[in-house]
C-alpha cells in the first residue's frame, strides 16, 4: 500500500487522470486492431462468425487478395484519388490562403464562411455532388451544354472514364477549406519585414514567394500534405454514397472494397486483410506525421 | 506576427469583390440543394433550370412524416442522441487525460501520446468488423449504444491533442495557489483549471459532436433497425430503396445540415480555433 502511495505521489499522479481515456481507447481501438489482425489470418465468413471453428489460414487471405485483379485496381484507384485530390486542393487552398492573407475588409469574414464545406457531413456532400453530376438534372451538364463545351449530356457517374474525376472533384471541394485555413495560419507567422527588406533589395513578387514564403512555410506545408494524405487515403463515406465503388469498380478504394468484402459479401477475413493493407500504408506515411508532431513535443 | 499593410481603397474594393465571387462559387452547391429542396419534382427537371423555386413546394419536408417511409425528424433525433452521447463520453474522458499529459511526466506518457496520434490515422474499415463482433457480444448491437461507443473514439484523440495545449498554456502558479488554499489535486483541477480551459473544452465538444454527426459507417453497420438509425444512414438507405427522388433527398440534406449551420453561426471562432490547431481531420 505504501509503495503504491509513493508511486503516485509525484508525476505519476497524472496516470490516474489519463488512464480512463487510455483504457477506453485500448478497449475500443486497441483490441479491435489486434482482433482484426487475427481475423485476417483466419477464414471467417458469415457461416462460422458465431461458432468457434475458425480455421487458421496463415497469409492465405493476403495471397488471394494480391492475385485478385479488383484488389489491385483498388490500390491504383486509391493512389490516383489521393494524389489528384491532394494536388488540386493544395494548389487552390494555397492560392486562397495567400489571397485572404491580404488585408482587405472582407478577408476574415469571407475566409470564415469558406470553412463551411469542410463541416458538412460527407454523406450530404456526396449527395450534393451526385445530384450536380447526374446525367439528366445535373447542373454541370446544363452549364457545359450552354457554353457549348458538350453537345450531349455526359453520364459522369456511370462512365468508367469520368466517375473517378467526379469523386476527386467532390473531395477537393471538402479539402480546400482545410488547406486554406492551415496555410493561412502558417502565412501569418512569417514576419512582414522580411518581405519589405526583399522588396527594397529589388526582389519581385515571384522571387519573394519562392525565396521567402515557400522555405519559411515548409513545416506547415509538410504537415498539411501528410495529414491530407492520411485523411484522403482512408476516405470512405464520400465514395460509398456517391458511387458505391462503381461503375465496374472504377472508383473502389481500399476502404470501400474492404467494406464490401466484409459487409456485402460477408467474407469477414478477406475484408480484414484488405483493411490491414490499407492500415500498413497509412502507418508508413503516418510515421512522417509522427516525426513532425513529436519533434514539437521534445521542447 | 506578420500583418500585411492596409491596401489602398481601390484595391480594397477589388479584393472584396473577388472574395465574394470566390465565396459564391464555393458555396454554390449548398445554395443549389436548398433551392432544389423547395421545388416540385417537375420543376427540378425543367430546362433551363430555375434559379429559385417558381412554385414554392414545402411538401418534401413534410411528406416523409405523413407517409412514414423515412421519418427524417425521427432520424434527426436519433443522430442527436448518438452525437450528444459520444460527445459527453469524449469530453469527460479527454479533459482529465489532456491535463495529465500537459502537466505530469508520468510513466508511459510518451507512449500514450503516440497512441492518441496513431488512432487519428486509423481507417474505419480496420475497426468495423471487430467492433461489430464485440458489440454483438456486449449486447449493444442494434442499439444507440454501439455508435455512441464507437463515435467517442473519434472525439477522444482529437480532444486530448487540442486540450493538452490549452492546459500547458495555463500558468503553473494558478494551480499552486489552489493547493496553498487547501485544494486537493482533483478539486484544483475541477474548480480552477477546467474553468480556465473552457474555450478549449468547447472546441472539443463541438468537434466531437460534428464527427459523430457526420458519421455514416458506424451508424449504418451497427444499427439495422431503420427506426433507430442516424439520419446519415437513413439518407443512404433511402437512396438505395427509392432511387433518386431529388426533391426528397435534397430536403433530407438540408435538415442534416441545420445543426452544422447553427454551430457555425453561433460558434464560428471555436471552429476556426479547432481547425487551425492542426489536429483536425481533413
Amino acid at each position: 500500500m505504501e509503495k503504491i502511495k509513493k508511486f503516485f505521489k509525484y508525476d505519476n499522479v497524472g496516470l490516474l487522470f489519463a488512464l480512463p481515456a487510455f483504457l477506453y481507447m485500448l478497449v475500443f481501438i486497441g483490441y479491435p486492431i489486434i482482433s482484426n489482425l487475427i481475423l485476417s489470418v483466419q477464414d471467417v465468413t458469415v457461416r462460422n462468425l458465431a461458432k468457434g471453428d475458425k480455421n487458421f489460414v496463415g497469409l492465405g487471405n493476403y495471397m488471394t487478395l494480391f492475385q485478385d485483379g479488383v484488389f489491385r485496381t483498388t490500390i491504383t484507384n486509391t493512389l490516383k484519388f489521393t494524389v489528384f485530390s491532394l494536388v488540386f486542393q493544395f494548389i487552390i487552398g494555397f492560392a486562397l490562403a495567400v489571397f485572404f492573407n491580404k488585408n482587405f475588409s472582407f478577408a476574415k469574414p469571407v475566409r470564415g464562411l469558406l470553412m463551411i464545406p469542410w463541416m458538412i457531413p460527407m454523406t450530404v456532400t456526396a449527395l450534393i455532388f451526385k445530384f450536380m453530376f447526374s446525367t439528366d438534372v445535373g447542373i454541370f451538364n446544363y452549364i457545359l451544354r450552354s457554353i457549348g463545351m458538350i453537345t450531349e449530356n455526359v453520364e459522369w457517374l456511370t462512365n468508367t472514364n469520368t466517375a473517378m474525376w467526379c469523386v476527386i472533384f467532390a473531395n477537393v471541394w471538402i479539402g480546400i477549406p482545410f488547406n486554406t485555413i492551415l496555410l493561412s495560419t502558417g502565412l501569418t507567422t512569417i514576419p512582414q519585414d522580411l518581405y519589405e527588406g526583399a522588396a527594397i533589395d529589388g526582389a519581385n513578387g515571384i522571387q519573394r514567394f519562392f525565396k521567402i514564403t515557400l522555405p519559411l512555410l515548409r513545416p506547415t506545408i509538410e504537415s498539411v500534405l501528410v495529414l491530407g494524405f492520411i485523411y484522403t487515403f482512408k476516405c470512405y463515406d464520400l465514395i460509398y454514397v456517391m458511387t458505391s465503388g462503381g461503375p465496374v469498380n472504377s472508383t473502389h478504394l481500399l476502404s470501400t472494397y474492404s467494406y464490401k468484402l466484409s459487409f456485402e459479401m460477408f467474407n469477414y477475413s478477406m475484408g480484414s486483410a484488405a483493411a490491414n493493407v490499407l492500415l500498413v500504408i497509412l502507418l508508413l506515411v503516418g510515421m512522417l506525421y509522427l516525426k513532425i508532431t513529436m519533434k514539437g513535443e521534445e521542447e | 506576427m506578420g500583418e500585411e499593410k492596409k491596401l489602398n481603397r481601390k484595391k480594397n474594393v477589388l479584393f472584396c469583390v473577388i472574395s465574394v465571387i470566390v465565396l459564391c462559387i464555393m458555396l454554390f452547391p449548398l445554395f443549389w440543394i436548398l433551392v432544389t429542396s423547395l421545388k416540385t419534382e417537375q420543376e427540378i427537371f425543367q430546362i433551363p433550370p430555375t434559379l429559385y423555386p417558381h412554385v414554392l413546394n414545402l411538401k418534401s419536408y413534410a411528406a416523409q412524416v405523413e407517409t412514414g417511409d423515412f421519418n427524417m425528424f425521427r432520424a434527426f433525433g436519433n443522430s442527436f442522441i448518438i452525437s450528444v452521447g459520444a460527445m459527453l463520453i469524449a469530453v469527460v474522458l479527454a479533459v482529465p487525460a489532456s491535463y495529465a499529459i500537459a502537466r505530469y511526466r508520468f510513466v508511459g506518457r510518451k507512449a500514450m501520446l503516440l497512441g492518441f496520434l496513431v488512432t487519428q490515422m486509423l481507417p474505419v474499415s480496420v475497426l468495423l468488423t471487430p467492433m461489430f463482433i464485440m458489440f454483438k457480444g456486449m449486447n449493444v448491437y442494434n442499439t444507440w449504444g454501439s455508435p455512441i461507443l464507437a463515435d467517442a473514439t473519434l472525439g477522444i484523440p482529437f480532444s486530448v491533442l487540442i486540450l493538452k495545449n490549452y492546459f500547458a498554456s495555463i500558468p503553473k502558479e494558478l494551480e499552486e495557489a489552489a493547493y496553498i488554499d487547501g485544494c486537493g489535486r482533483l478539486r484544483a483541477f475541477m474548480k480552477v483549471l477546467v474553468p480556465v480551459a473552457k474555450p478549449g473544452v468547447i472546441v472539443c465538444a463541438i468537434f466531437s459532436f460534428l464527427y459523430s454527426w457526420g458519421d455514416l459507417a458506424y451508424g449504418m453497420t451497427f444499427i439495422l433497425d431503420q427506426q433507430k438509425r442516424p439520419i446519415t444512414a437513413g439518407i443512404f438507405n433511402f437512396m438505395g430503396q427509392y432511387g433518386t427522388t431529388w426533391s426528397y433527398l435534397t430536403a433530407f440534406a438540408i435538415v442534416t445540415i441545420i445543426p452544422v449551420a447553427l454551430i457555425f453561426i453561433f460558434m464560428q471562432k471555436y471552429i476556426i480555433a479547432g481547425m487551425t490547431s492542426g489536429a483536425v481531420k481533413g
